[in-house]
């Protein structure tokens, strides 16, 4: 490896940054868990990443607002900046109902960006399971809820979270193994009385009690099938957020005033998009009164017109608690 | 939602079927990174920031809410 090159020192900031961020929650007393990118990093599943994610429950969020705000007036200063992406702003009620708020920070003068993106809902994440380590680490089960995304190259980082928490003993991990081999060995590790309950929240895990097993072509396909699902429920769910977001954009960009971000300080900012999303109709709860089940449903819809056989989808389903909590 | 604090993962090394498990759905080069300890991840990693300064995901939305394909979708 050879010697970094003179701009080190102002570039080699991400991990940095993420422990001093952290540090700066924990004096306030701001609980926080460090999940995605940064999370994988640390379980040793992914190679690069310098943006960091971060949940943040939402009543905590008037204490982190204070904190950034107070962070610019001190030595040295720091710049706090919305992003111009897909977002809330740090809003309680916008951030309880599964918005994400996106911030760039420079935490002094030659700072490189910090993309600092936050949540106070987790997708895919039942409040009840929201757990880190004593570190601030989202624990295996949550980051891998959270990868269940629509993009290919999460799925094998959701299938080694689920095989670490299988070698650790716990048999949540059985909830994300994509690994047929590993998904065998695993299912006949766990205890019998376990099992009813895992295969309640995975289905799929039913088809491994079957008699004869099921072969592994046919456990591939209902793989397929099930990660098909979490796809296609995603979708749904996050289409209105992203619908609602493009059509509050649209009407805030026509106002005479119009100019977002701005350079102005943090607290400008803060007000100035609150006031927006307000004044300019985004939903706090895109979802709103839309039953989960719905959704799912739709989800449901979208697969059989894809040819995929209705009674099997069905009967791969998670619980609706899983897929929207 | 509440976040609860839970001990951190037992640092007993993880066995060999794991990481084998990782080289069959990865491939092998991720399987030799995360057979790395901590420290040496941190090291390379912090090697990677200081000589690739490219943005990580380009997508107008963060990937757990459905990156490119989800915006396209909307």
């Amino acid at each position: 490896m050879p010697p970094p090159p003179p701009h080190a020192a102002a570039v080699s900031a991400p991990l940095d940054f993420l422990r001093i961020f952290a540090g700066l929650l924990r004096a306030e007393g701001i609980p926080f868990a460090i999940t995605s990118g940064m999370a994988c990093v640390h379980y040793g599943l992914q190679q690069t990443t310098k943006d960091s994610d971060w949940i943040i429950p939402a009543d905590a969020l008037p204490r982190l607002v204070a904190l950034l705000e107070r962070k610019e007036g001190e030595l040295p200063p720091w710049r706090v900046s919305y992003r111009q992406i897909f977002g809330a702003p740090l809003d309680a009620e916008y951030m309880a109902h599964g918005w994400t708020s996106h911030l760039s920070v420079w935490d002094h003068a030659s700072s490189v960006e910090h993309k600092v993106d936050l949540f106070s809902k987790p997708p895919r994440v039942r409040p009840e399971e929201m757990q880190t380590d004593e570190e601030g680490w989202a624990v295996g089960h949550v980051v891998a809820q959270m990868k269940k995304t629509d993009r290919d190259k999460d799925w094998p980082i959701v299938n080694g979270l689920g095989q670490r928490l299988t070698e650790r003993g716990n048999p949540l991990g059985l909830l994300h193994l994509t690994d047929i081999p590993a998904l065998r060995l695993a299912w006949q590790a766990v205890r019998p009385e376990a099992r009813e309950a895992l295969a309640g929240r995975r289905p799929l895990l039913r088809h491994l009690a079957r008699t004869p097993a099921a072969g592994d072509a046919e456990l591939e396909l209902l793989l397929l099938l099930e990660r098909r699902i979490w796809e296609r429920v995603n979708e749904a769910r996050h289409s209105r957020y992203t619908r609602a977001w493009r059509e509050f954009y649209r009407r805030w960009s026509k106002s005479a005033d119009f100019a977002w971000p701005t350079p102005e300080e943090f607290w400008r900012q803060q007000r100035k998009l609150s006031r927006a999303v307000r004044e300019h109709g985004l939903p706090a709860d895109p979802l709103g009164d839309v039953p989960r089940e719905s959704l799912v449903a739709e989800a449901v819809a979208r697969l059989t017109a894809m040819r995929f056989d209705a009674e099997e989808v069905k009967s791969l389903l998670p619980p609706v608690a899983d897929l929207l909590p | 939602m509440k976040i609860t604090i839970v001990p951190r993962e037992p640092e007993t090394p993880l066995p060999d079927t794991y990481y084998d498990g990782l080289a069959r759905t990865m491939g092998d080069e991720a399987a030799a990174w995360a057979r790395l300890p901590p420290a040496e991840r941190e090291k390379e990693l912090r090697w990677y920031h200081d000589n690739f300064w490219t943005p990580d995901d380009l997508s107008i939305c963060p990937p757990e809410l459905g990156g490119d394909e989800g915006w396209a979708r909307a």
